[in-house]
Formats: C-alpha cells, structure tokens, sequence
C-alpha cells in the first residue's frame, strides 16, 4: 500500500532565520487520524499548512499520492491541491453566500475558471452538497447565508465543503478551537465519522491532549519544528507529554486546579 | 530635599507642574504642539490671503443687497425655453451615469490589479497604485478640458473627462475594498485548488461586495455635482444651460435650472441614504 503522504526531510526557515520546520520525515497511510499537539510556535500550523502549499518550505519534499506538491506549479498544483480537504479554526468561509454555494465551492478544483466563475454547479454537485449537508444535520439551511450560522453550524460548513472535494487526505487546523465544549465534541465527531467511512486520511492540529488521545489512531508531538513523538496514543505517556510541552503535567492541567 | 538627586531616581516627578504665577498646569505634558501650530499656521495664511486679494470691504457691503436682489429674480421662475433647459438636464443625467457605469467596470479591473492580496507582485500593484493617484489628483474639470480640446465640445469630452477620475477613483476605493478581505478567505479558495479568477469571482467579489455597492453609490452623487459644473466647461448639461441663462440675464430660467439641479441631488441623496442602510 503506498502512503497519502510522505513528509521528506522538509525543513522551513523563515526570513528573519526562525526554524518553523526541521528536518521533518514521517509517511502517513490511508485510513489514519492522525493529531498533531505541540506548543504554541512548535510549528504545528506551518506543517499543516505546507502540506497544501499555503506555505512554501525551504528544504525537502513533500509528496502527495507518490507526487512532488513543493515543486508543482499552476494547473499541477492545483490538480493536487484538490484530492487535499482543509478545515480551519475560523472557518473561512464566504460569509455572504449561502451555506450551499459554500459547501459548492468544493468542486471548484474539477471545474473551469469560466464554469468556476458562472456559477455554473451541475444538478449531480447540488445534490450531493445537500447530501452532505443532511449527513451533518445542516439539511434545514441550504440557502441561508454563513454568515447568520453560529459557530458550530460554521464549521459544519466547513466540514462540507471539505468532502465537496472528495479528498485523499483531509487537514484540520485547530477545527474546536473556537467552539465551545459540547460544539466541539460534536464536530470531532463528525469529522472522525465521515473521514473514516470514506476512509479517508485526517491530519488534525490540536492544542487539547485528552481529545488527541480520544480521536487518534497515531499521535505526533512538535516541539521547536521538530518531531519528537510519533506513535499510538497509548505511547503517550506523561513523561513524554511533559517532553512535548517542556513543563511538568502539573502545569498543563488547568482543569484540575479550577475544579 | 536635593531636588536634582530626586529626578535621577524618578524620571517622571510624582508632583504637580506649576505654570508662571503658581496654578497647577492639567495638560499632557511632552505633548506635541503641532496642533497648535497648525491653527497658528492657518490664521496667518487667512490674514495673508485678505491682504493680498485686496478684499474691498466697504464695496462688498455696499452690494450685498444684490444678492437678495438676484435671489428674488430667480426665484420668479421663467418657463420660456424650458425644453432647452430639461435636455439638458437629461444630458447631464445620461453623462453621469455612463461616466459613473464605465468607470465601475475599468475601476473593477484596476482595482483588482492595484490590490496586493491579488497581484502577488508589489511592484506592480504599487505602481498601478501609483498611476492613479497622479489621475486622482489632476481635478475633474482640467481633465474636462483636455478632452475637449482632444474631442470638441459636448458630452463625450464630459463623460471621458469624467471617467478618468472616476476610474482613479474606484481603483483606490475598490482596492481597498478587496484588501480588506480576510487572505484566509483567500487561502481557503486555493487550498480547495480553485483558479485565481475564482477566488477573485467567488471570495474576492461577493465579501467586498457591500463596500463596492457603497462606494459607486457615493460616487453617483459626486458625479452627478461634477457634472453639473462641467456643463459650465463647454462639456454639454445643465451647467451650459445655467451658465448661458445667467450671462443672457435670464435669472428666471437659471432659477428653474437650479432647483431642478437640488431636487435631483437632494434625492439622489436620500437614494444614497436608503442603499447605505439595505445592503449588509
């Protein structure tokens, strides 16, 4: 079985001399979940984000499906960019159209600039946007505009407009952490049910261990632009959480303290 | 105490100021004084300009009363050539909005280039922004002129004249628009691999769209106020009609030019008012 994607010694420094990647190498497989968690800075939201080449990377390669996304340009990059779903934190959306157009919007990829532009959705893409958007209970607000939906209801959205593209590999840049608790549950829910019965690849950004380490098939810990954990989260023991984190897990648990 | 001593320790003294003469000074103190010397600067440039303009206040006193007097002539509204002066009108109308509708569309176009979250080269949306900033600030009615002397008088030279500046226009205020939309609306669209003129089509246009819509409504009315003055010029409407009425002393028929010009720009106005608080 080849792998969805395959991080190869990628490095990215910046301009002012920051490590934001270092030396990076890991594969990942279909069907997996895979969470990263890390420290603000640790570089979490660059990886993420130069797997879709919204960031470029100074050093090594980063393949898609067995091809080269950090060297693909114009029409090859975006013949990739299409088989990779992305769910963001804020959402993203198009706050004045309707939850439809946006949830449409993931067959821009397949479609000609022309056809893009008009508007131009065949029946068939209609119908499986309404789909999708029953599959998670958005079906009572096909033509409401985004920007009237609560937070959750947002990233519902999101969510759909990210299977829209019928991806290989979907990437979630901190999807809960703008919602609050019962929100959040329901969207990780969502997310981990439709990504595994479509078998598809996740690779979530998360700041909170405990919903890593519920979700997960594999965990992968940052630290400083560096991988310093990958395994199972039943490998992540505290010792290594506190390795992560550079803190005693006294600290992190602000949980316990409040109650 | 050794007061000296004191300040080295505490940079800002724990005491108040006293001005001369022992009251306490309020102000902020280190603050710039550079309001004060703008208000100083303009009232020596007004008492300049009187000086130099040679105002004869005793003769604008003595004729004041003509303005009353010419007030009252145009208020007796003359009907002769009243045709002459609704062509006109309809002129001065028709010239606004083609100049206003063409520029929306060259402003949309330029507007899209001068922004940087779209053109990912600075150099070139700097320079288109560049460009027109030297259009913009060159005034309507010497653009008028120009296109007169290129186009002959009527309204082709009002409406190209005017366009030029409206164009300028809308390039800024449209870039602007678009440079406000959030880039992660941008990322979105092209991590999703939609093409550049879908990004611009389906993220960058409708988020921006209110901003736009406000801007050509504002522009409508700027317009429309230009134009009045350009018929003055030789560029055709009813500002030929009210200059040529007025120098053939026919207050009456300027008068009826002019209010037709108020009601218009009255309710385009109240027009404008009503797109502000409909679109959202």
């Amino acid at each position: 079985m080849a792998s969805l994607l395959t991080f190869q010694d990628v490095s990215k420094v910046y301009r002012n001399g920051v490590h934001g990647l270092n030396h990076v190498t890991f594969s990942v497989w279909p069907g997996e979940f895979v969470a990263v968690i890390g420290p603000s800075g640790a570089g979490k939201s660059t990886l993420l984000r130069s797997i879709n080449r919204l960031h470029n990377v100074t050093g090594g390669h980063i393949l898609i499906v067995g091809e080269d996304i950090s060297r693909a340009r114009g029409r090859h990059l975006r013949m990739l960019r299409r088989q990779i779903g992305m769910i963001f934190q804020n959402y993203n959306l198009v706050y004045r159209l309707s939850v439809l157009q946006n949830v449409l919007h993931g067959r821009l990829g397949y479609m000609s600039s022309v056809q893009g532009m008009l508007g131009r959705y065949c029946e068939e893409d209609k119908r499986k946007a309404i789909g999708i958007l029953r599959e998670i209970d958005m079906g009572d607000f096909l033509n409401t505009r985004a920007a009237d939906l609560s937070g959750g209801q947002k990233q519902r959205v999101g969510i759909a407009r990210a299977f829209m593209q019928e991806p290989q590999i979907l990437l979630c840049d901190e999807p809960i952490a703008s919602l609050d608790p019962s929100s959040a549950k329901i969207i990780m829910d969502m997310i981990f049910a439709m990504a595994s019965r479509r078998r598809i690849a996740c690779v979530v950004n998360l700041h909170q261990i405990d919903v890593a380490a519920a979700y997960a098939s594999r965990i992968i810990g940052l630290r400083k632009g560096k991988i310093v954990f990958d395994g199972t989260p039943g490998e992540l023991t505290d010792g290594v959480i506190e390795q992560i984190y550079g803190t005693a897990i006294s600290q992190l648990n602000v949980k316990e303290r409040a109650i | 105490m050794n007061i000296d001593e004191n300040e080295q320790i505490v940079k800002m003294p724990v005491r108040p100021f006293y001005r001369h003469g022992g009251k306490i000074d309020v102000s902020v103190k280190g603050e710039s004084p550079f309001i004060r010397r703008f208000l100083l600067g303009t009232a020596v440039a007004a008492i300049g300009s009187l000086y130099m303009l040679h105002i004869d206040w005793m003769q604008l006193g003595a004729r004041a009363g003509s303005i009353v007097t010419i007030f009252g002539k145009m208020v007796h509204f003359n009907m002769t050539d009243i045709d002459f002066t609704l062509i006109s009108f309809a002129d001065t109308f028709s010239i606004m909005v083609l100049a206003t509708v063409y520029s929306i569309l060259s402003g949309l176009l330029f507007g899209l280039l001068a922004s940087e979250n779209i053109v990912r080269n600075r150099a070139v949306s700097m320079s288109v922004k560049a460009f027109f900033t030297f259009l913009r600030a060159v005034p309507t009615p010497v653009w008028v002129l120009l296109m007169l002397v290129c186009f002959g008088f009527g309204p082709i030279a009002g409406i190209m004249g005017l366009s030029i500046h409206t164009t300028a226009f809308f390039t800024r205020a449209f870039s602007q628009a678009f440079e406000d939309v959030p880039q992660d609306t941008i990322d979105s669209l092209e991590a999703l691999g939609a093409t550049r003129l879908q990004v611009i089509w389906c993220g960058i246009i409708p988020s921006s769209v209110t901003q736009l819509i406000a801007w050509i409504a504002l522009r409508f009315e700027i317009n429309f106020s230009e134009c009045a003055i350009l018929g003055m010029l030789g560029a055709g409407g009813i500002g030929f009609a009210i200059s040529t009425s007025i120098q053939n002393y026919q207050y009456g028929q300027a008068g009826i030019a002019i209010f037709l010009v108020f009601l218009f720009a009255f309710y385009l106005e109240r027009g404008f008012l009503f797109v502000k608080q409909s679109i959202r």
